[in-house]
């Protein structure tokens, strides 16, 4: 695989220091409902139905951005965590990148196609919300979790 | 790369005559310590250009390195 697309592994670290706060973050967000008061900002939308007021397109809107910010952060800090290079990339770790990115894309449509079959209402806006970030939760996981197992599996005699 | 394999390597035997950790290996071929391990448990091919690396670390053939099982 190409690594011209992939970051210097310092961002590594610096994308797991955003990923892990804005994933509790998320979490806190989503079981408890807060909304953060002092996080109204006046922001420029693409679309907003601006309920209850007018529908706005390409302008400014006031509103709140606690998920925007949250969201946002996630999606940074995973995508950095994701797409740095490893301290000694080579063509094993190329390769474990790439089946642990079809690995992740299957297995979050397996899970989506789950629960478009039984899940039915307004728990599917949950289903939305996460499938939102399973792909890049995935491959995160699968990907360390391999590369981890690996480094440990052969104790290395001397 | 998970899948149960159809070609067996003494990388193992070779480092311990060579009195190579898998750490000396990698870097000699400046692979990861993961990749020697992953290929050791037959969990990983290596590309042609690797194999040609470790077997001239070792001063052998790549066939006497790398060997193809028979139920292939």
């Amino acid at each position: 695989m190409s690594t011209k697309l992939l970051l210097p592994n310092r961002y590594k670290k610096f994308g797991w220091f955003i990923l892990v706060p804005s994933c509790i973050a998320g979490l806190v967000l989503r079981y408890y409902d807060f909304d953060a008061n002092w996080m109204h900002a006046s922001v420029f939308a693409f679309a907003s139905d601006g309920f209850p007021g007018n529908p706005t397109y390409f302008g400014f809107i006031d509103t709140n951005i606690t998920n925007t910010v949250i969201g946002s952060l996630f999606i940074l800090g995973a995508m950095l965590v994701g797409f740095s290079k490893e301290k000694n990339e080579d063509e094993f770790i190329a390769e474990l990148r790439l089946s642990s990115l079809l690995w992740a894309v299957c297995v979050s449509y397996l899970l989506l196609l789950l629960a478009f079959l039984f899940v039915y209402g307004t728990p599917f806006f949950d289903v939305m919300v996460y499938n939102m970030f399973t792909v890049l939760i995935i491959f995160i996981v699968r990907f360390n979790f391999i590369l981890y197992r690996n480094a440990k599996t052969v104790p290395d005699e001397k | 790369m998970l899948k149960p394999f159809l070609m067996k390597n003494n990388i193992k035997i070779e480092r311990a005559i060579k009195g190579l950790t898998q750490e000396d290996l990698a870097n000699k071929v400046s692979v990861s310590r993961q990749t020697i391990n992953a290929m050791e448990a037959n969990k990983y091919v290596p590309s042609t250009v690797l194999a040609l690396k470790i077997a001239r670390v070792f001063g052998k053939p790549v066939e006497e390195i790398f060997i193809l099982e028979k139920n292939d």
